[in-house]
């Protein structure tokens, strides 16, 4: 009794495949990616008041609100505020007020304060309608200090209102409610009063600017004025600015046409206009206006204006006692794009300008230069000859007389890349682009693709053939020798303390450094090594996008050549994966094979699929679900799925026959009335249903996954709280054989070849279902050169921001239910079936770190033969390197060269000692007698 | 004598058989492990009897005489068929090792999976 219990349990242990712990932080790499940070949400700040260290903290466009340390640009924590990663256009808003603690964030209709330090949510408060603004109350009623300083939230939506929110709680402490037809705008709040602005619509489609003015104390009205903005204003895109917060907020708008800047301080009812002169006799683009923040700060602020070739800059000074405003100094125009940023010294105010090469600061109150550094080199990469335009930037200074002592500049970049330079120096960049990736492909080197080309050659041709190709590659190679032995003290002092840096791709064998390229939202191509980690390879722009504009390209690989195609008219570029550089041409299909082609595709909701051979061109068959459904997915068998063995050998050394039909696709549908989702195998060529199964009473609000390889197929649901059974994850695997006689092929038997249009045969499938304690978002499975390895199932668990590597045996459907496993099954690797699958610790492919919103996980097979590469993205990006069958045909990091070399050089020093002992011995024993 | 010299060589051809029951027993108890100890047993199983059966003329060539001639052929026919069952006992052994190509699986990799005529391609719409 116990030793067949023990026996599965020794195959349990030898299942569960794991990651190693000298494996854990080496293999694998972990881009903490915030997503692109949005200029009006990114401050620094000082997350203790008495501290002067501060971190940057931003609201990206991905919807994080997190912390980053200035020093290194390691995430300091990070919040994801929306869980459905649907990215709305709701931009967000971000506020800390001046010696807090906690910052606040509005996103949605959510307002949130977050524990500045470490992350930690203080509250969370529901506005019930969108939100338009959301501002720190710096009221100067004397009691500085004395804890949280309140917010008031603006919500629009079918009743906007301003609500006044108790900074340390979130408690309502009051409500004003507007009557509708206007819009409400933003909000403003000077250290006396509360401004609500609202566009009110006039009769000829014009936009009217109202100010109400609100008591902070009570929120009554106090008065309300209306400015004449008809003449410009018909649509509220061109509304600069409205200065919040600071001493005497400011409200600016332009006309369509740039052509005028009107300027009212909220409180009075001037309105200042200039003209804005067109220098270069080009139209000014866009104006932006960048003012301090700090209801201590001077009033003086600075109007940025952007041309498509140059930029300048006026700041203008506000004059309380006649309440107007007036331009102090110009910036000069320099050409090429800019941004600037605002910094406060106690009430001093200093504008940075960094444009393309060179970084200036300047204070507010004068033109005088006060630091000014040359940009050599941002420490991105990029295309060649590419201008790297700084998008927007925050900045730190500190000032020693009339001098920038040290500056902190975070700059993004039009690369994607979110750099801090302290003075002109790059410390660190974070490819924030990656957080958005739409589309990625794995490809191989050139260097590897020339390798692999001729390992082909050598085990395609025949014996002498083969040998006299493999003397000759290594002829060839001789040519390395002198550039390889004196990198070998290197290699060997690397190899020994285990410190390896894998770096170079050239003298890459094992095939581990493979191209990762990425499709990005802003319309770039970036490169990664998948063999180290953090390596940008290369860098470049595919196409130019506007703002708003997004774009779904699909990428491709065939060897060393990447083929992008994009937009409705499939229009496809190509590209050399190793730099980047685009290619003349398009790659030709010779490796399709010829003979019948059927290609299918998802089309309204129907999968069509016809015939493209000349002979008999024509629509073969189409799939259309039945009334009420809907197609959720389709994942056709890998096209490169290579499967090392036909058919599985059984205990007592018989053989099931796999059905290994390249053409088969898993379609799953799922029907929103009857709460269920049908599944079905298909059958590519004939359009014929060789398997299904349909579940009823599944949430279909849960993720649903499916993958198929091999001859086998999993898919996960969740299904819903029943009389019968509770809630819960379920996952199906079914595997399907040629039959389940041992031995036995079916009715093809020993043919050769086969057509699913003639013969029609029907795989036999098992099937088993499991629970799992996570629902799967989505599926992977690890490939192999030659599909030898055993594989394992990637498993994405949204909820617990994880992916697992489940090995095939554990959810091998042909697990003995309700019995214990006969000897035959256990010399098989088979164990009892349980129902659930409790996820083994081990299986974690991240361990200890949180990889947040997986979309997509990719697999490639490197050129040994033990191990799979892993690239997962989302909102991270994620990647590792798999040993499903353990690394048989690699030395691991746990073989001990030390000891192997102590060894040798033992046995060698004991030879040379024990040598002229027995020597003499030998002879002793000759000439003496006993 | 030649009576005598035939006993002795008749003793001589069924030792072999005599090993037997020994053997199998020891062979029994190995287990069917691939283990090196048990190689090497049935190494020595197999090179036993292929060695007597080549020395074979060395062995009866002392008891030969011409007169047991005709009988010492049927000496040595039984001296190779007792050998040969303790060859036999290795075959077996070594089959329940299953070292034996005798199964569906030993010959799995010479099977090559079944071509599709015609191949399916999906295209993202």
């Amino acid at each position: 009794m116990r030793l067949p219990l023990f026996a599965a349990v020794c195959i349990l242990l030898r299942t569960a495949v794991a990651v190693f712990a000298d494996e854990a932080w080496n293999v694998d790499y972990h881009y903490a990616l915030l997503g692109e940070p949005q200029e009006e949400t990114t401050f620094f700040h000082q997350p203790n008041p008495t501290s002067k260290a501060s971190l940057i903290y931003t609201l990206s466009k991905r919807g994080f609100v997190g912390a980053v340390n200035p020093r290194d640009g390691s995430v300091v924590w990070r919040q994801l505020l929306s869980p459905n990663l649907t990215s709305s256009t709701s931009q967000g808003f971000l506020r800390a007020g001046e010696g807090q603690d906690t910052i606040v964030s509005g996103y949605g209709s959510q307002v949130a304060a977050w524990s500045a330090a470490d992350g930690r949510l203080a509250w969370t408060v529901d506005m019930h309608g969108p939100l338009k603004d959301v501002e720190i109350l710096e009221l100067s009623d004397g009691k500085i200090g004395s804890g949280a300083k309140d917010v008031v939230a603006l919500s629009g939506g079918g009743s906007p209102a301003v609500q006044r929110l108790d900074g340390a709680s979130g408690a309502v402490k009051w409500q004003h409610k507007f009557q509708e037809g206007d819009e409400v705008y933003q909000l403003s709040a000077s250290t006396t009063e509360v401004f609500a602005i609202l566009l009110h619509k006039t009769v000829l489609g014009y936009i009217k600017i109202r100010v109400l003015s609100l008591d902070p104390v009570n929120g009554r009205k106090t008065s309300e004025y209306t400015l004449s903005s008809e003449n410009e204003l018909a649509s509220a895109d061109t509304i600069i600015s409205v200065g919040a917060n600071s001493a005497s907020p400011i409200v600016a708008w332009t006309d369509a046409a740039h052509s005028v800047l009107k300027i009212n301080i909220i409180g009075t009812k001037t309105v200042s206009s200039y003209n804005i002169e067109k220098q270069g006799g080009q139209t000014v683009e866009n104006i932006r206006i960048h003012a301090p923040y700090h209801t201590t700060s001077l009033s003086h602020f600075l109007v940025h204006y952007q041309t498509a070739t140059s930029h300048w800059a006026d700041i203008y000074h506000i004059n309380f006692a006649r309440s107007i405003t007036q331009i102090a100094y110009s910036l000069p125009n320099i050409s090429g794009k800019g941004s600037f940023s605002t910094s406060t010294s106690d009430a001093n105010v200093y504008f940075t300008r960094i444009t393309q090469d060179e970084l200036i600061t300047v204070s507010s109150a004068s033109h005088g230069v006060l630091g000014r550094w040359t940009i050599d080199n941002l420490g991105v990469v990029s295309a060649p000859h590419e201008a790297i335009v700084p998008t927007h930037t925050v900045s730190e200074l500190s000032v020693k007389g009339d001098s920038v002592s040290a500056i902190r500049t975070a700059v993004l970049l039009s690369t994607g890349d979110w750099v801090l330079l302290r003075d002109s120096k790059p410390v660190w960049a974070r490819p924030e682009a990656l957080a958005d990736i739409t589309s990625a492909t794995f490809a191989t080197p050139s260097v590897l693709e020339d390798f692999q080309h001729k390992l082909d050659v050598e085990t395609h041709s025949n014996f002498v053939g083969a040998y006299l190709h493999r003397v000759k590659r290594h002829l060839e190679e001789l040519k390395h020798f002198p550039s390889y032995m004196s990198s070998m003290p290197q290699r060997f002092i690397s190899g020994f303390l285990g410190t390896t840096d894998e770096g170079a791709m050239a003298s890459d064998s094992f095939g581990f450094h493979k191209v990762i390229v990425c499709a990005t939202g802003n319309g770039r191509l970036v490169a990664l090594d998948a063999g180290s980690a953090n390596r940008i390879l290369w860098s470049r722009t595919a196409v130019d996008l506007g703002s708003s504009e997004t774009w779904q390209p699909g990428l491709s690989s065939r060897a060393d050549v990447i083929v992008l195609e994009q937009g409705s008219g499939k229009s496809q570029q190509t590209f050399n994966a190793t730099n980047g550089d685009p290619l003349p041409g398009i790659p030709d299909t010779h490796d399709l094979q010829a003979g019948p082609r059927v290609q299918y595709t998802l089309r309204d909701g129907v999968l069509e699929a016809t015939r493209t051979d000349k002979a008999n061109a024509g629509s073969v068959w189409h799939f259309t679900p039945m009334d009420g459904e809907r197609i959720l997915h389709l994942v056709p068998r890998p096209s490169n799925d290579p499967v090392a063995s036909i058919g599985k050998v059984l205990g007592d050394r018989r053989v099931l026959y796999k059905y290994l039909d390249s053409n088969l696709a898993l379609l799953a549908t799922a029907n929103d009335a009857s709460k269920s989702a049908q599944f079905y195998v298909l059958d590519t060529i004939t359009g014929s249903i060789l398997h299904s199964s349909a579940h009823s009473g599944v949430d279909l609000q849960a993720p649903i996954s499916s993958i198929l390889s091999e001859n086998w197929f999993a898919y996960s649901y969740t299904a819903e709280a029943s009389d019968a059974s509770t809630k819960g994850h379920h996952l199906v695997v079914g595997e399907m054989f040629e039959s389940l006689v041992p031995n036995d092929r079916g009715v093809l038997d020993a043919a050769t070849n086969f057509s699913t249009v003639q013969s029609g045969t029907e795989p036999f499938t098992l099937v088993q279902t499991y629970q799992t304690p996570e629902a799967i978002s989505k599926m992977a499975v690890t490939q192999t050169r030659q599909g030898i390895t055993s594989r394992q199932l990637l498993a994405v668990l949204s909820d617990v921001e994880a992916i697992v590597g489940i090995p095939y045996s554990a959810l091998d459907p042909r697990r003995p239910v309700d019995r214990a496993p006969t000897k035959d099954e256990q010399m098989e690797g088979l164990f009892q079936y349980a129902p659930v699958i409790e996820f083994d610790p081990k299986w974690f492919l991240n361990h200890q770190r949180e990889v947040l919103g997986i979309e997509n996980v990719l697999t490639s097979p490197a050129l040994i033969e033990s191990t799979s590469i892993v690239f997962a993205y989302g909102l991270d990006i994620f990647g590792t390197r798999l040993s499903p069958s353990f690394s048989f045909d690699i030395l691991g990091k746990d073989f001990n060269k030390f000891q192997m070399l102590a060894t040798v050089a033992a046995l060698a020093v004991l030879t040379f000692v024990v040598a002229p002992l027995v020597m003499r011995k030998q002879v002793n024993t000759r000439w003496q007698f006993t | 004598m030649d009576t005598l010299k035939l006993k002795k060589a008749w003793e001589l051809a069924l030792a072999p058989a005599k090993q037997l029951p020994m053997n199998a027993i020891g062979m029994y108890m190995t287990g069917n492990s691939l283990q090196i100890f048990s190689i090497m047993m049935v190494f020595m199983l197999f090179k036993g009897p292929i060695q007597a059966v080549l020395n074979i003329q060395g062995t009866f060539a002392r008891l030969e005489t011409e007169g047991n001639k005709s009988n010492m052929l049927m000496v040595k026919a039984a001296f190779v068929g007792c050998n040969c069952l303790a060859l036999a006992l290795g075959i077996w052994k070594v089959n329940g090792m299953g070292l034996l190509p005798t199964t569906r699986s030993d010959w799995l990799a010479w099977e090559t999976a079944r071509e599709p005529l015609e191949r399916a391609y999906f295209v993202p719409s």
